[in-house]
């Protein structure tokens, strides 16, 4: 009783730290992971050996390979490249703009990292509102909103999708025909409450057409070459993953062997591109996956498991929409990646007493990632753009990001939520 | 000594000013640094060209490395800023000064120029008070002007 009591109060303790930001959560969590280690020596439940194999190396080398691939992706100007492109396109009309500017932005994330995603077309995109005398705020949440909700499609598109494929075993093919389907109709939801949202700046009319007419975008492609290497290599790393059952090889291995051959067949300077990578997601991560563990180790996950399925004869489909939406209310106030690390060891448990759990991954992949939107905090890609923002006249505080992205996040759960419970309990 | 060759009447803002009287003074006298000065006449500040004709350029510009995708910057080459930020007082965009003594060397106040990448630079005495300004052209005209006496050594 008394190593479960202790894990708690370590994890709990940390969990406070980094949730009211009174300590970088880099840095708090890998403090709280220690200590759970310790005490694991001291108290004869949880060891070194034990704490290794809590992290899950799949979920940390798909990242890791994933980041580098960006690293060496990020100072060709592709992003920038496409960001200008469609924007040309749009002729100058708003919300043929917003939704070119957010089909990108969502089809770049699907794939790769939100957060440079954003980091990236949002200045462009702030620039190209501005030169046509446009209010860039529709532009900037559309971006950021469609992102996060595109990220859920994929395996590889969100931190949480990756912890969760790699916990269940769902493949790279298990989200294209799971989690697809459902997020390419909330998908034009969010962008239906948008147009709504924003009728007024989006009938607004843009001036200096033809400066857009003669932006060039190639002067934006620094280095074509290497782009191009970039973008053959991660083709053949997609068409990779959707062979993971065929071949019997992890999206891991995937994404490192990408990352391998681009570096070498661009052979980029390495010092720069590896000081690219998000080391501390990384590390926030691994700590995460160790504290995790020890709660494991001390048997408090088990505990809580046998005490949910006890309350658990609620009917399946309502314990789903508990789990779904108490997961994205969660999500938008604090991080996903937490939350999603903690619920799979209770959703592991609860499928060694009966209940069907594949349903139950799929709420948390939704709950996790339309969460997100809810709040200026939800998602990191809600923080950038907001700080972004403040370059403009319009900055986007909490207060602005709940008028615009709260209604975005019920209107998309609610559909989601109606979309899931069709498909995984009255069709499957 | 920098001191004679400095510009002595120096044209300067009092900590008062806005910064609307700065870039009237800056456009009457046609200048690229604006000294700021207490009451008791102290340098406190400089006002440049650049932190003057910021407040045109967007923000948004500081966070993208090449913008030459573009020709020109459309409805952002007539947006004005406002009355109320052009109202504000000076000591909010002037920068910490970059000085010398009046009793420093010209060369040695033309390589603090080159270090800040400045062309005017304030001249102040012991107690911080402004006494004038030196600029690049004053410092070339006086040394260049002594490489007319340069001769061949005999042999």
């Amino acid at each position: 009783m008394i190593p479960a009591i202790l894990s708690s109060i370590v994890f709990l303790a940390t969990l406070i730290l980094i949730f009211t930001e009174k300590l970088n959560r880099v840095i708090a969590s890998t403090i709280g992971a220690v200590i759970m280690v310790i005490l694991g020596l001291f108290f004869n439940f949880y060891d070194e050996s034990q704490a290794l194999a809590s992290v899950d190396f799949n979920t940390a080398g798909l990242l890791l390979g994933m980041m580098v691939i960006v690293a060496i992706l990020e100072p060709t100007g592709f992003f920038q490249y496409l960001a200008i492109s469609v924007s040309k396109q749009s002729k100058g009309k708003p919300f043929r703009l917003l939704v070119l500017l957010g089909a990108i932005t969502t089809v770049i994330s699907m794939f790769l990292d939100n957060v440079t995603t954003v980091v990236l077309i949002a200045p462009v995109t702030i620039l190209i509102c501005e030169i046509l005398g446009l209010s860039p705020l529709p532009y900037l949440m559309a971006e950021a909103l469609l992102s996060d909700t595109g990220g859920i499609a994929t395996l590889i598109g969100d931190p949480p999708n990756i912890i969760i494929g790699s916990a269940a075993g769902f493949t790279f093919i298990d989200f294209l025909t799971h989690s697809l389907p459902i997020i390419a109709v909330v998908w034009f939801v969010a962008l239906l409450i948008l147009r709504l949202l924003f009728t007024k700046e989006l009938s607004a009319k843009p001036s200096n057409l033809e400066t857009l007419q003669d932006l060039n975008p190639k002067n934006a492609l620094n280095d074509p070459k290497s782009a191009k290497k970039v973008i053959i290599v991660i083709s053949i790393a997609i068409l990779f993953f959707f062979l993971e059952e065929l071949l019997a090889i992890k999206p891991s291995l995937v994404a490192l062997g990408a990352a391998a051959v681009i570096l070498v067949w661009v052979r980029p300077p390495i010092q720069e591109t590896l000081k690219r990578v998000h080391w501390d997601v990384l590390i926030f991560f691994i700590a995460l996956f160790i504290l995790i563990g020890g709660l494991e180790a001390s048997g408090v996950m088990g505990l809580l498991a046998k005490q949910i399925a006890l309350a658990g004869n609620l009917p399946p489909i309502l314990f789903s929409l508990i789990l779904l939406w108490g997961v994205a209310i969660l999500s938008a106030l604090v991080d996903n990646v937490p939350i999603t690390i903690a619920l799979i060891p209770i959703i592991q448990g609860l499928g060694g007493t009966g209940i069907p759990i594949e349903p139950l991954w799929w709420a948390l992949v939704f709950g996790a990632g339309l969460g997100g939107n809810g709040t200026i905090i939800g998602s990191t890609a809600n923080i950038v753009v907001a700080s972004v923002s403040e370059k403009t006249g319009t900055p986007i505080t909490p207060k602005l990001w709940n008028r615009y992205g709260l209604p975005v996040m019920l209107g998309t759960l609610l559909v989601a939520s109606i979309l899931y419970v069709v498909f995984y309990y009255l069709v499957y | 000594m920098i001191k004679n060759y400095m510009k002595s009447k120096v044209i300067y803002l009092s900590t008062a000013s806005t910064i609307l009287e700065a870039a009237a003074i800056i456009t009457k006298h046609h200048i690229g640094l604006l000294p700021v000065v207490d009451d008791q006449k102290r340098l406190c500040g400089v006002v440049s060209l650049q932190d003057l004709l910021s407040l045109e350029l967007p923000a948004i510009l500081t966070l993208i490395d090449d913008f030459d995708f573009l020709n020109d910057f459309g409805a952002i080459e007539t947006t004005r800023p406002t009355f109320r930020e052009v109202t504000r007082p000076i000591t909010e965009i002037m920068e910490p000064p970059t000085y010398i003594f009046e009793d420093s060397g010209l060369l040695f106040a033309y390589s603090v120029m080159l270090k800040h990448n400045l062309y005017d630079l304030p001249v102040v005495s012991k107690d911080m008070l402004l006494v004038g300004i030196v600029s690049r052209v004053d410092i070339a005209v006086k040394v260049l002007s002594n490489w007319d006496q340069i001769r061949e050594i005999p042999q």
